[in-house]
């Protein structure tokens, strides 16, 4: 039988229970979402007593289906004070599926100021004394986990920052190669675990693949077939493969739509200096690899392995970060963004949150925009634990009201990732929507604005966006629940066998009659259950808004402004 | 050339930049390098892809000052074209 594992952090107990029945239907962001919903009060302190951290694997994770090793992190999030699922690679979601482990629950508050782990092998799972990792960062954490329990353990872990309990850390995994960089980095997960004094929690599973599967021949057709329409795709079976996500540098800043400078401008000059495509040539010339899989039985394998110039690598630069410490802050060196990167991985921050506070920082002239080194230096502090370090840490919202700019890129508290709203307005209706706070993955619809996948949208007008956004909130909910990656959504738009063929997958593995309409359903469910929690800790649709001076200031590349109105933004929900 | 004057069709000059894999078709042009193709009036993606000996499956997205163009979309004079294969991300 399926189980939770409940760690209470103020009792010190350790308790596998028998998951209920109402949650065996759920995986992933459903899951999350729904035990968030069901045991955290909305309005509690998100780093108190009553907050909880839910760890859970996707419903196909720990299969043979193709690309289904996502990890959720989910909780009420410290930095946006909405419900959070943050969403990672790596390999504990699978090792979790295979020891048949539905959830890990953080719960309680901790009595003392001692710091635990979670050990979790095929026996149960018990508490360990970790107060000698505290203060670590997570790869030297990952590192000693490995060395300790084995060379082939997940280790879920925080950094400094997290320990810290700053609103932007994140929860980190690692890869096959023990990089701890795969994040769940959004919405401040990093504090909540740092509030329960969780330093890591390791797994243990001596298989990846074998999840129990009630029809293995018709899962293993179907899965087969799954895998077929994502390489036959040319983005996930080409585009992805060659270059990674950061292949996106140069089609986004062509298409205008890559915010430069903290949002002013939408091209940037240097942009191909710190593309996909210079990553792959510096990367492979020094010794990494251009792409790789960010978990095992990935076919995409958009990840990557950079070694800075001092020896050290990491793995992965993803689009998102190359554009935040690059174009974001004016800087053009693909060896300042990984530093920055490396940092950031290493000291457990959110590196999308991380890169619109420096831009911030350089609006409000504590740092010179474009410099480099200066970024560099403000970031070390961090770790330290310094005035600066914690304001850097706390997200680009406080660092806005700490330093008197009006000018900040957030929503609902949470930094706006890489397409700029009023170029690419159907990713501006998720931003402004998203139950998440400012989130480019909850409603990609740079898809149809500008990467013509799953139809087209014209970027620039506001003509179809909020239809275009609702579908995808909606069908990213329901991949959110699968642990499929949420790329298999550019194959998935563009063929019409590609849904069925998830549903044929759950069927086939959990003796189900799902149709793609009950696929709608879960998204649509979770959403809703989403959006109460958010409604009961205080939220209304006046939050559900872009920063004004993106509705006041056109963007110069196309000379057009957000103008979405209002209710057309609060028709988003209405299903 | 001096005696063409009177046969001249008028000619426009694009900047072109190519991407992700489209500069191995254009030996001495790096990926996003701005360089300059001279057509005639009135031409097409196609018209410019063949002059570039860049097959067409190859190309996914052609970009005109930012806007997506379709292969029969008129180029003009000045515009910035990106040419790119099959991308995405996120």
């Amino acid at each position: 039988m399926p189980k939770i594992l409940r760690v209470n952090v103020s009792t010190r107990e350790v308790k596998m229970e028998e998951a209920p029945e109402k949650y065996l239907g759920l995986g992933g962001r459903a899951l999350t979402s729904q035990i968030v919903f069901d045991e955290v009060p909305p309005t509690c302190d998100p780093l108190g007593e009553y907050n909880k951290l839910v760890i859970a694997p996707g419903l196909l994770s720990g299969t043979s289906a193709p690309s289904s090793g996502r990890l959720s992190v989910g909780g009420k999030s410290p930095l946006t004070g909405t419900i959070k699922e943050a969403n990672a690679g790596g390999i504990t979601s699978q090792k979790l599926a295979n020891l048949d482990i539905k959830a890990v629950v953080l719960e309680g508050k901790p009595a003392d100021d001692k710091w635990y782990g979670v050990k979790i092998d095929k026996n149960g799972a018990e508490l360990f004394d970790a107060s000698d990792l505290a203060g670590k960062g997570t790869y030297e954490v990952t590192a000693i986990c490995r060395q300790r329990f084995g060379e082939k353990v997940g280790v879920i872990t925080i950094g400094p920052a997290g320990e810290m309990l700053m609103l932007a850390a994140g929860v980190t995994n690692n890869d096959g190669e023990g990089n701890s960089s795969r994040y769940a980095g959004r919405g401040g997960l990093g504090a909540v675990m740092g509030s329960k004094r969780i330093k890591a929690i390791v797994v243990d599973s001596p298989t990846t693949f074998d999840v129990p599967v009630k029809d293995p021949e018709r899962f293993k057709a179907a899965a087969r077939k799954f895998s077929k329409i994502l390489l036959d795709h040319p983005v996930c079976g080409q585009g992805l493969p060659s270059y990674g996500t950061n292949v996106l540098m140069n089609i986004i800043n062509e298409a205008g739509a890559l915010p430069v400078r903290n949002f002013r401008f939408g091209r940037f000059e240097q942009a191909a200096n710190v593309s996909g495509e210079k990553l792959a040539e510096v990367a492979v010339a020094r010794g990494g690899k251009a792409t790789h899989a960010c978990h095992p039985g990935c076919v995409m394998r958009c990840s990557n392995v950079y070694p800075l110039p001092d020896g050290k690598v990491c793995a992965p630069i993803e689009y998102e970060t190359a554009w935040g410490f690059g174009p974001n802050l004016e800087i053009g060196d693909l060896d300042v963004v990984a530093r920055l990167n490396y940092i950031c991985n290493d000291v457990g921050l959110d590196t999308i949150e991380t890169a619109c506070t420096l831009g911030v920082l350089m609006e409000a002239g504590v740092i010179p925009f474009g410099d480099g080194q200066a970024a560099i230096a403000a970031l070390e502090e961090v770790a330290k634990g310094t005035a600066l370090g914690r304001i850097i840490g706390s997200g680009a919202a406080v660092a806005g009201k700490v330093f008197g700019v009006t000018r900040v890129p957030v929503v609902k508290g949470q930094g706006i990732p890489a397409y700029d709203p009023r170029a690419c307005k159907g990713n501006g209706v998720t931003y402004a929507t998203t139950p998440m706070g400012a989130d480019h993955t909850a409603g990609y619809a740079v898809t149809a604005n500008i990467l013509k996948v799953g139809g087209f949208v014209d970027p620039l007008s506001k003509d179809g966006q909020v239809d275009l956004s609702r579908n995808l909130q909606i069908a990213t909910a329901a991949v959110d629940a699968t642990g499929l990656c949420l790329f298999v959504a550019f194959a998935v738009l563009d063929n019409p066998d590609g849904v069925p063929t998830i549903c044929e997958m759950l069927n086939a593995q959990y003796g189900l009659s799902l149709t793609p309409d009950d696929v709608v359903k879960l998204g649509q469910s979770i959403l809703k259950v989403e959006r109460e929690f958010n409604r009961l800790a205080g939220f209304t649709s006046k939050d559900d808004r872009l920063p004004e001076f993106f509705y006041s200031e056109p963007i110069e590349s196309h000379n057009v402004k957000f103008d979405v109105t209002d209710e057309e933004l609060d028709s988003v929900f209405n299903f | 050339m001096p005696g063409t004057n009177k046969l001249r069709v008028m000619l426009m000059r694009i900047e072109v930049r190519v991407f992700s894999g489209l500069e191995k078709y254009l030996p001495g042009v790096a990926f996003g390098q701005a360089f300059s193709v001279e057509l005639p009036e009135g031409s097409t993606p196609r018209d410019l892809l063949s002059r570039l000996g860049i097959p067409e499956e190859q190309v996914f997205t052609v970009l005109k000052n930012g806007r997506h163009l379709s292969w029969d979309g008129i180029l003009q004079d000045g515009d910035r074209i990106g040419l790119f294969p099959p991308v995405g991300g996120g």
